[in-house]
């Protein structure tokens, strides 16, 4: 089974299923909302994959030139542009990629090993997945701690030194933080990887079935495999995350203040229950509706994060990919990754939703 | 609950000891001394030898299989490699014919005979120009009319036209030979499923193309440079930086290609590295166009000639790290002369006055120049040496310059075209090691981007601009069929006069390659220059050269 195919099972029939459940016991609005966004993410992707279609195209360049270099001859480039297509009408190149929209076969890359674009994702997408879902929890969990403990202390010592590292944590450059993290984990102390996924000789022995390495390590009881995997994922997984807990801390931390002026909350107070149960158990519970927005919104901020990690880290996901091809204006490869970031931000913001509905009953009912 | 609790007790155990395990495993195969990491920024695009055209490409390929001829490791030599000797010619140099060694197979036991070399060979005139990174357009179909093995043991190519440096071609990538259950005659392969059997001394047992790259012994290997380790694992990176960090941590045991000259001496003084400079064949230098004003005026391409002061550039910019160029051929290839330093004796600001006075410009009314340039593809410096220029060519007093920048992919093109740029910067590496790669491509055909001759379709030379055009194609039509080296040398010594003369290329600097290594890398001390792992003046990797100490083992 294609590691693409096998991935999309893992991720997709526990989304299905949850989307089920909720789908089934909501209400008829929940039902229709549901419903209505599904249909609307349809010309959301179509409308963003033409608009990036046609941007391509506008941009001066060209992919054929670009990749041979001095030493492509004019017949040369206008042969190769022949094969690839590159000299239809306009309308036939759009024909041909709404099709391959449909069919989500986005056909060969223009350039390198003009490989199917299906091919060089699945060995890219996986590598993305697996830095941006520990760096989202990393994410999470530091600023929803963080924002929880500075609006419990508001005022203190802990209340400033959480909102300065907001913000300047938030304001630091990806790639400034990357290299700092290197140099002083990698290169000074020579406790962590530097960049990649694996150790070069580990990964040599480690059997890939869904290319999310910590799975296949995982499942194939290669241990020093997952160790190594563990270890090279902490660099950039704490460069991508601690830049986006910032706002998680800040976005946290005011809503909490907020909700433990509500007058439920004084009631309960005046009924002595613990602050630590107020905090955790009743403030921050109300508090998290707008966190549970702002993660769906993140999505897109995260995917161009791992763009800049992925680079720094030389961590061979999507981003580092789009990179390249729209350096070397390989059209349908960035098309390709446009739409499937599109359909992943569209996917997840309905996931949140879902969530939303589950965590605010107001919502379902 | 407490079942929730004793798996993520159980997973963080699993984690922790796994970390632990691989610490450990780590630093023990980071001292292997069995296997070797060289990490590259450069990509693989083909390893179809009937298709790759760029150098990363090449020198996997010809690690992978062996051609008739070859370049002995360090050096620009010619030696057998699968033929049994440097083949003979017949008396007009059209007809070349060698001889198949004995016993030569792939790493999976196919057995390679002059008949399957030949079917194999002929990929390149047949699929090979429908290809898309296209070698054979360059390197075969204009030279190769058949490739035939009238035998068993035989191959005889016919040419088109007589080459002094046939051989040469035939050393390079294209011409090796490639197995047929990977390579079918009638498809590129740009990217073959591993294991990749060759007739060389490695194979590609897995491949990854964003990842890394790991070669082992071929089994079946009969020649002279057999593997000394027993894993060679090739780590693409993405990021130049990334690299150098890598090589400086010990991630990978060698860096080649490409850090950047900052990177470079910073990286002199780490401890435990060692760095190798290759007299490389990579040149830069400015294109001017001979059909567009203002630089087909003959006096403004003097003029900017005597301007550049190429030492400035070498040593502010570089520190020292690349060396000035006089001639488009480096020196160390046949024939190569500094001819813009005995013509123009540059910088010479009293003389670019003069020549641009002569085209009626002055410092009231002065010469107004568009100069041109990738901002990324030759380096983060080189805003900075453009500038320099910019500024030496405003020191005459009588040239107003605006730079401008232009990303690659659309640069290129414009630039190639020759209807865009009057000035404009252009880099250029060498295919094979002769002169003519170096003046040919910047002669014939638009001379990409110069207009020294307007491209004509089917035609090897196209049409001079000019009279003096006219006589340089002809010398240089006259050496590239020239079989003897004393004539040859003489040719190009007049080929690069009259290049100089006429100023469509000014050439800047050659920069060195440089390979990164750790101490406990070695190179071979039997053949020339171990200090850059052998790689020579060809800027060939051969790895069978390679050995790994670890202190203790």
């Amino acid at each position: 089974m294609p590691p693409i195919t096998l991935l999309a099972i893992i991720i997709g029939v526990p989304s299905i299923l949850l989307l089920a459940y909720v789908f089934i016991r909501g209400t008829t609005g929940l039902r229709r909302y549901i419903l209505t966004r599904i249909v609307l993410t349809v010309p959301m992707v179509f409308i963003l994959g033409s608009l990036v279609f046609f941007i391509m195209r506008v941009l001066p360049g060209d992919p054929v030139s670009s990749a041979l270099g001095p030493k492509g001859t004019p017949e040369m480039i206008q042969q190769i542009r022949t094969q690839l297509g590159l000299n239809d009408p306009m309308i036939v190149q759009y024909g041909r990629f709404l099709g391959q929209m449909v069919t989500l076969k986005f056909g060969n890359s223009l350039v390198g090993g003009h490989r199917p674009i299906i091919d060089e994702m699945s060995e890219r997408f996986p590598a993305t997945l697996e830095l941006i879902i520990p760096a989202s929890i990393l994410a999470l969990v530091v600023g929803i701690y963080g924002g929880t403990l500075a609006a419990s202390r508001r005022k203190k010592a802990t209340d400033y030194a959480f909102r300065i590292y907001a913000v300047v944590i938030y304001s630091v450059p990806i790639f400034w933080l990357g290299l700092i993290l290197q140099l002083f984990f990698g290169v000074k102390l020579g406790w962590l990887p530097i960049s990649g996924r694996i150790d070069p000789i580990i990964g040599t022995t480690l059997q890939t079935h869904t290319n999310l390495y910590f799975i296949d390590s995982l499942i194939t009881g290669n241990w020093s495999a997952l160790g190594s995997v563990v270890l090279h994922l902490i660099l950039p997984t704490i460069t991508l995350g601690l830049i986006q807990s910032g706002l998680f801390v800040r976005i946290t931390r005011a809503n909490v203040i907020e909700t433990l002026q509500a007058d439920y909350i004084a009631a309960a107070r005046a009924r002595g229950i613990r602050e630590k149960v107020l905090i955790y158990g009743h403030a921050l519970k109300n508090a998290m509706i707008p966190v549970i927005t702002l993660i769906g919104l993140q999505v897109a901020i995260l995917l161009a994060g791992a763009v800049l990690t992925e680079t720094v880290f030389s961590w061979p996901g999507m981003g580092s990919y789009l990179v390249e091809r729209i350096s070397a204006r390989d059209y349908t490869a960035v098309q390709s990754v446009i739409t499937v970031f599109a359909m992943l931000v569209a996917l997840i913001s309905l996931a949140v939703d879902v969530i939303y509905s589950l965590v605010d009953p107001r919502v379902r009912y | 609950m407490k079942s929730k609790k004793m798996l993520v007790v159980l997973i963080s155990v699993l984690v922790l000891a796994s970390l632990v395990l691989s610490a450990c495993q780590s630093k023990s195969t980071a001292n292997d001394p069995s296997v070797i990491v060289i990490g590259t920024t450069d990509k693989i695009a083909s390893l179809d030898a009937a298709d790759a055209y760029s150098t990363h490409d090449w020198e996997v390929i010809e690690n992978v299989s062996n051609g008739l001829v070859a370049w002995k490791p360090g050096t620009t030599d010619l030696e057998p490699a699968l033929a049994t000797d440097l083949g003979t010619v017949s008396d007009d140099g059209l007809v070349y014919t060698f001889t198949l060694k004995d016993g030569i197979k792939f790493g999976d036991g196919t057995e390679l005979t002059a008949t399957l070399y030949a079917q194999q060979l002929n990929r390149l005139l047949t699929i090979g120009p429908s290809c898309p990174n296209d070698v054979a357009d360059a390197l075969a179909v204009p030279y190769i009319k058949s490739i035939e093995a009238p035998d068993a043991k035989t191959i005889v190519f016919t040419l088109t036209t007589p080459i002094a440096y046939f051989r040469n071609i035939l050393a390079t990538s294209p011409f090796v030979a490639t197995n047929p259950k990977t390579f079918p005659t009638d498809q590129c392969v740009l990217y073959p499923k591993a294991p990749i059997y060759g007739t060389g001394p490695w194979y590609v047992s897995q491949f990854n193309a964003d990842e890394q790259m790991v070669l082992e012994p071929n089994p079946y290997y009969t020649g002279n440079y057999k593997p000394q380790v027993k894993k060679i694992i090739y780590r693409f990176y993405s990021d130049a930086n990334t690299l150098a960090l890598a090589v400086q941590s010990g991630e990978v045991d060698i860096a080649w290609r490409m850090l950047s000259t900052d990177q470079i001496s910073e990286l002199e003084k780490v401890s435990g590295l060692k760095i190798g400079t290759i007299p490389g064949g990579s040149i830069r230098f400015l294109t001017l166009n001979l059909t567009m004003a203002p630089t087909d005026d003959p006096n403004v391409r003097k003029a900017i000639a005597y301007s550049i002061d190429r030492n400035e550039i070498a040593d502010t910019v570089f520190g020292g790290k690349v060396s000035p160029l006089y001639s488009m051929v480096p020196p160390g290839f046949l024939g190569a002369e500094d001819t813009f330093d005995t013509m123009y004796a540059s910088p010479n600001l009293d003389e670019a006055r003069k020549a641009l006075e002569a085209s009626g410009y002055s410092a009231d009314k002065p010469l107004e120049l568009d100069l041109w340039y990738p901002p990324e593809h030759y380096g983060a410096s080189t805003a900075a040496w453009m500038q320099i220029i910019q500024k030496q060519l405003e020191a005459t007093g009588e040239m107003k310059v605006t730079l401008q920048a232009q990303e690659w992919s659309t640069y290129i093109s414009a630039l190639t075209q020759g209807k865009s740029y009057p000035a404009a910067v252009e880099g250029w590496f060498f295919d094979y090691p002769d002169p003519s790669n170096y003046l040919d491509p910047f002669t014939y055909n638009g001379g990409m981007g110069n207009n020294l001759t307007a491209a004509v379709k089917g035609s090897t030379t196209g049409t001079p601009t000019n009279d003096t055009v006219a006589q340089l194609v002809e010398v240089l039509q006259k050496a590239d069929v020239e079989l003897d080296d004393t004539a040859r040398v003489a040719e190009y010594k007049q080929a690069q006069e009259m290049a100089a003369d006429l100023a469509g290329n000014i050439p800047l600097f050659f920069e060195a390659e440089h390979v990164i290594y750790r101490d406990s890398i070695s190179g071979n001390a039997n053949f020339n220059s171990p200090e850059t792992l052998n790689i020579g003046g060809n800027v060939f990797f051969n790895y069978s050269m390679l050995t790994k100490t670890v202190s203790g083992k």
